[in-house]
């Protein structure tokens, strides 16, 4: 099995990643990284969310992976807190970084 | 109809928050640094510097330690004014019971124990006849750490965060109590205000105006944290719960209290009185021993936490041996009682019922005697999202305020700015004075820990003072030079308790890191450096706003208000 602190980690970057993907389904988040006045296609927004919230699926699970049940649940709350913000000071800060989770996004000029 | 009901819910949230917010800056805060409270005790006591210990052998180097441990003198004084008579020489009072505390994060190892007196109690109600003595010691040797070297981290901070240090009467208890019950409303009414609570998740728009900026930054810090803020404020008034809101069972109730001790000692097999006939002590670490075969056998193997040993040399004597906190969350002792003359087992705690483990697990999820280093630095985080909140929350107030005040002559945004400018700066400095107070005085300095109690309160009184002196721009709709000033001298202090613990130590950050590693002191220093490095990019930060202001102030432009205000509601 994984060790822990492996676990730990991969939990953290799903997190993140999973949040990030999920503010690029939001209008305005996805003009800020894109650098676009046009919104995402539907089709688009509906795959980021579906993969915002896998991502925020994915780090439970190894939440559970790393730890007793009573403890991964506080573990993933707390990775929450703490991810959803560094995306939000990304966001303020260095959008671009975030146009790594959804390569090949050409803005038309 | 609704509208109504949201004024009013905005209401409850600005004056509540506003008012308790104070106090809830000082609970958040010192709760995020009591997370590691034990590491800044080692960073404070350098003598303490070694790895956490487990229980020592009780046979072989606590029992010479409890036969040197006496009565306090601070405990002798308080038991003199309760009781008729002279009390006994310290050296002749029999030592009715004992205790041993230690955790997974714990060099030392705390110890006390209950003497016997004869005398009789001045009031007839009084039924607590005894003395205590208590000590840290550390375990590898017996030694006794000097009673008066103050925990900053355990004996300071953390009562700080619950009673905020204010024992008279325990009006600090019933404050931060109230200061709870105020965050839950505020926690309540604020997602009820916000409505956007999934669209501004991320939202945080710094080139924004302050007023804008604050207000998106008091909602993304207030909503991503809210499960923890929930959690935290609920569980820390369960903690307390028969405290704050019954506190009955030792007044109008305490005869039923009584008969309930009594009736619990039937139940339990442990006996509540001693039976008058002496009798030895039978090997305490035999049972150790046997406690941890047990706790294994469950699928909780671990480490001995708590050792309590009551009637001490009679035949009714028994030893609880409690489990210490690791790899769960529930605050669970697993506790197994043994006759202390033979060493037979009275007593194995039975299964608990649901409603005691949820109790245990929501008592352990705030008070957290776990082993997990990720979640502990996430819970800071957590707190610290908390302090965020909440001076992002008093700015705002100001920032909304402060021209409308500055129009009728109203001083009311500049006093909320100089307490806000206390309570957040304020506060830091306080914590960094203390620190530095440790290492600038003489370890052996009699009274020690009262200087640095005084450096303490005296450093946030001073920065208070400087709040006040330097607000007189608010009132005019400018801003306070009193935070860039307090930024810097955050940023000073900070800087100079890493190189004071340097030069007084010789534990610089290369050696705790990399030569001879010792995290607990390592993380202190580092949390102070980057403490510091924000404070002066803040500080700096203030001052390009602050030319920016008076250079169109200058300029004669004026801000326009009815735009701002527009900003604002648009919001």
């Amino acid at each position: 099995m994984v060790e822990p602190w492996i676990a730990l980690i991969l939990a953290t970057l799903s997190c993140f990643v999973g949040f990030g993907w999920l503010a690029l389904a939001m209008n305005v988040h996805w003009q800020q990284v894109m650098k676009t006045t046009s919104a995402p296609s539907p089709q688009t927004r509906g795959r980021l969310r579906l993969l915002g919230l896998t991502g925020l699926l994915v780090a439970v699970v190894f939440c559970f992976i790393a730890d007793r049940p009573s403890m991964a649940v506080l573990v993933w709350l707390m990775l929450l807190a703490a991810c959803a913000p560094s995306v939000a000071i990304l966001l303020a800060w260095r959008p671009h970084l975030l146009r790594l989770l959804w390569p090949g996004f050409k803005a038309k000029a | 109809m609704f509208s109504q009901f949201r004024l009013s819910m905005t209401w409850v949230h600005t004056w509540f928050g506003l008012v308790m917010g104070f106090v809830l800056m000082i609970c958040f805060f010192f709760g995020a640094l009591s997370v590691f409270d034990r590491e800044i005790d080692r960073w404070a006591i350098p003598k303490t510097r070694f790895e956490p210990q487990p229980m020592p052998s009780f046979d072989h180097l606590l029992k010479p330690v409890f036969e040197k441990l006496r009565a306090h003198p601070v405990d002798m004084a308080s038991t003199a004014q309760r009781v008729i008579g002279d009390l006994p020489h310290p050296d002749t009072m029999p030592m009715a019971s004992l205790y041993a505390y230690t955790t997974h994060r714990d060099p030392v190892l705390s110890i006390g124990a209950e003497f016997s007196i004869p005398n009789k109690p001045r009031n007839p109600a009084d039924d607590h006849l005894h003395v205590h003595g208590w000590a840290t010691i550390d375990p590898r040797t017996g030694d006794m750490i000097p009673d008066d070297a103050l925990k900053i981290g355990s004996g300071w901070f953390y009562p700080m965060h619950y009673s905020l240090n204010w024992q008279w009467k325990y009006i600090g208890f019933y404050i931060v109590g109230l200061a709870a019950f105020v965050m839950l409303a505020a926690l309540v009414t604020g997602v009820i205000m916000h409505r956007k609570i999934f669209r501004e998740l991320f939202t945080f728009r710094p080139q924004k105006r302050t007023q804008r900026s604050t207000l998106d930054l008091h909602n993304m810090t207030g909503v991503v944290a809210l499960p923890f803020h929930f959690f935290f404020a609920f569980t820390g008034l369960i903690i307390f719960a028969a405290y704050y809101y019954l506190p009955v069972s030792g007044t109008l109730l305490k005869p039923l209290h009584d008969q309930h001790e009594i009736l619990e000692s039937e139940r339990t097999g442990l006996p509540h009185e001693p039976a008058g006939v002496a009798a030895p002590m039978a090997s305490v670490d035999a049972m150790v021993a046997e406690a941890k075969r047990r706790w294994a056998a469950r699928d909780m193997a671990g480490e001995v936490g708590y050792l309590y040993a009551d009637h001490l040399g009679d035949q009714n004597g028994y030893v609880s041996i409690y489990r210490a906190g690791s790899d769960r969350v529930a605050l669970v002792g697993e506790g197994i009682h043994f006759k202390a003359s033979t060493g037979e087992v009275l007593r194995e705690d039975p299964p608990r019922t649901a409603v005691a483990e949820i109790n245990e697990f929501l008592t352990g999820l705030h008070l957290q005697h776990f082993e997990h280093w990720l979640l502990r630095w996430l819970y800071v985080l957590g707190g610290l999202l908390g302090c965020i909140c909440i001076a992002t929350g008093f700015i705002f107030f100001v920032e909304k305020r402060k021209r409308q005040h500055a129009k009728t002559n109203s001083q009311a945004s500049r006093l909320v700015d100089a307490f806000a400018v206390t309570t957040v700066t304020g506060m830091l400095i306080a914590t960094f004075a203390i620190l530095v107070a440790n290492r600038l005085l003489p370890a052996d300095l009699v009274g020690k820990g009262t200087w640095e109690i005084r450096a303490f309160w005296g450093a946030w009184l001073l920065a208070l003072l400087h709040a006040i002196w330097r607000s007189a721009p608010v009132a005019r709709a400018a801003m306070s030079p009193a935070w860039r000033e307090q930024c810097w001298l955050v940023a000073l202090l900070a800087a100079a308790a890493v190189l004071l613990n340097w030069s007084s130590t010789g534990d610089h950050l290369l050696k705790t890191l990399f030569t001879d590693t010792y995290w607990p002191v390592a993380g202190v220093d580092l949390s102070l450096l980057v403490t510091a490095a924000l404070s002066v990019a803040v500080a700096r930060k203030l001052w390009r706003v602050e030319q920016v202001a008076a250079q169109r102030q200058a300029a004669g432009e004026g801000m326009d208000g009815r735009f701002i205000n527009a900003e604002v509601n648009h919001g």
